[in-house]
């Protein structure tokens, strides 16, 4: 079997006012890849895509070595899929959903759903409709865990939580992810949760891939330097440095591909630098959705 | 891999629509019985009610088993599953129709109890009670497959209003092209012609072309969700 839980080429989808184009994604296996894109990026379309939901119009999707759409009955018996605008039926009670999904999936586990049940602090009697929006996110991820699939498909599952909520679930995520054999494919706009669980991650603005790659690799080569120039000298187009701001005599350079030698050309230049700073990876997703949009517009 | 998720989906919506197949049954029940007392104003209004519990069920089932799949997001839930978007149709289509048929036969059954067995009519009346009947049964596939392809409130609400204020109109055409059916229903024998035996035929052939068109425009779809 391929290395890959997720390969995604060439893909298109175009709507009236939205067009995704030419995706390529590749998720290995074993990995916990995070989506991040801000609102109308293509993240959701991207997933319901590679989940068979939605038929590109051109382009090669393989989830779990099946090809989609045409795969995705096989295919669906090893993902876990849960997005923040999936819900559960009201009317029926908790355990009436355990109970249907145990009698469809072979892989259920209900030792392990009796105790995610305990941690997640939800009760099996409890009807859907009288728990709050974070127990209703943490029954369905319930649900999707305890089928111990090999795939985990969350679309933005996180949204809407709060902080402690948000905790368990990117725990138990990390928990998931102790048996190597699983993957995760993670949207959020929520940085700071990918930041947390993902080895790698994507960046999609405006149906664009413009980025992706493993999370140090990100951290570790981009930074941000704050420069001086005194009058009359002009930073140079150095390379490596994606972007300068510049007001008055203070400016700030950001650079995709830091080199330990990069300081020491500007302060050549005539430039001095005052500081090399890390980018969180929220700063590195803004400037790089800025460096594409200007890229386009360009 | 366990039982068929195709039927896991029917025994689910059966579940989750018994609530409208009770309340359709004991609507269309106390119709009947609304008819042994005997005399026109109880014949009108238990005929009125009778069909008015099939008509409340045509409608109701599409839009609890289909629309509100949709309308209350429980659609990406059922996708998850392994199944495809024709198998989910079909999954629909099945457990839709199944949940009409079962007060659909009953009061149909008992409504030829009470003629045949308890005698409150002729049985002239076997032959036009099947026709009259037969029209909510098409009203159901015309909202189910609206709903089913459409997948929007506003279109199912809009093939709910066309089918019911088209019922008594469908009712008043039937009956007067073809006098033949409404002269005998009241004759102690019931009357097979073939003006009869043509509507009835014509129906079943209508709900079964609706019930096609449905699956063959479900089965093209490329965006689901």
């Amino acid at each position: 079997m391929s290395d890959y839980v997720i390969k995604i080429e060439g893909v298109c989808k175009s709507y009236r006012f939205f067009e995704l184009d030419n995706i390529a994604l590749q998720v290995p296996r074993g990995t916990i890849m995070g989506l991040i894109g801000p609102n109308g990026a293509g993240k959701s379309t991207t997933i319901r895509i590679l989940m068979g939901l939605v038929h590109q119009d051109r382009g090669e999707v393989r989830v779990l070595g099946h090809r989609m759409p045409e795969g995705q009955v096989a295919a669906k018996w090893d993902i876990g899929f849960a997005s923040d605008d999936m819900r559960l039926y009201g009317a029926m009670t908790l355990g009436w959903h355990l109970r249907f999904m145990q009698s469809i999936y072979n892989s259920w586990d209900a030792r392990y759903a009796e105790r995610l049940l305990k941690r997640f602090g939800l009760r099996a009697e409890q009807k859907i409709k009288g728990l709050s929006h974070g127990q209703r996110v943490k029954a369905a991820l319930l649900l999707v865990f305890a089928r111990r699939p090999k795939l985990l498909v969350l679309d933005e599952p996180t949204t809407g939580l709060d902080p402690v909520a948000r905790h368990e679930i990117l725990r138990e995520l990390t928990e998931v992810m102790a048996d190597e054999d699983r993957s995760v494919l993670f949207s959020s706009q929520n940085t700071q949760d990918v930041e947390q669980i993902s080895d790698r991650i994507t960046f999609i603005d405006r149906g664009h891939i413009i980025d992706s790659m493993d999370k140090e690799a990100y951290l570790d080569r981009w930074r941000r330097l704050r420069l001086e120039a005194p009058a009359g000298v002009a930073l140079p187009a150095l390379p490596g440095v994606i972007g300068i701001r510049q007001s008055g005599r203070l400016a700030v350079a950001i650079s995709n591909a830091f080199e330990p030698h990069l300081p020491g050309a500007y302060e050549n230049s005539g430039a001095r630098v005052h500081a090399v700073e890390n980018m969180t990876l929220e700063e590195i997703f803004v400037a790089n959705v800025e460096r594409s949009r200007e890229e386009v517009e360009a | 891999m366990k039982g068929q998720v195709t039927l896991r989906l029917i025994m689910k919506d059966w579940r989750m629509n018994s609530p409208v197949i009770v309340l359709s049954i004991i609507g269309g029940a106390v119709a009947l019985g609304v008819l042994l007392i005997g005399g026109e104003t109880p014949f009108v209004l238990g005929a009125v009610f009778f069909f008015t519990s099939m008509i409340f069920c045509a409608c109701i089932l599409p839009l609890s088993s289909i629309v509100n799949e949709r309308k209350k997001q429980t659609l990406a839930f059922m996708m998850s599953l392994p199944i495809s978007a024709t198998q989910y149709g079909t999954a629909k289509l099945v457990s839709t129709l199944g949940a009409f048929l079962i007060p659909w036969l009953t009061l149909i059954a008992a409504a030829l109890y009470m003629i045949l067995g308890r005698h409150v009519l002729p049985n002239g009346a076997i032959p036009i009670t099947l026709i009259l009947a037969t029209v909510p049964f098409i009203g159901f596939c015309l909202i189910t497959g609206t709903a089913l392809v459409a997948e929007s409130e506003g279109w199912g609400t809009a093939a709910i209003a066309v089918v019911n204020s088209s019922y008594w109109l469908a009712w008043y055409l039937l009956v007067s092209q073809a006098p033949s059916v409404t002269r005998t229903w009241n004759s102690r024998v019931a009357v097979w012609d073939s003006a009869t035996v043509n509507i009835l035929g014509a129906e079943f052939v209508s709900i079964l072309l609706i019930l096609g068109l449905t699956m063959i425009l479900q089965s093209r779809k490329r965006d689901f969700i």
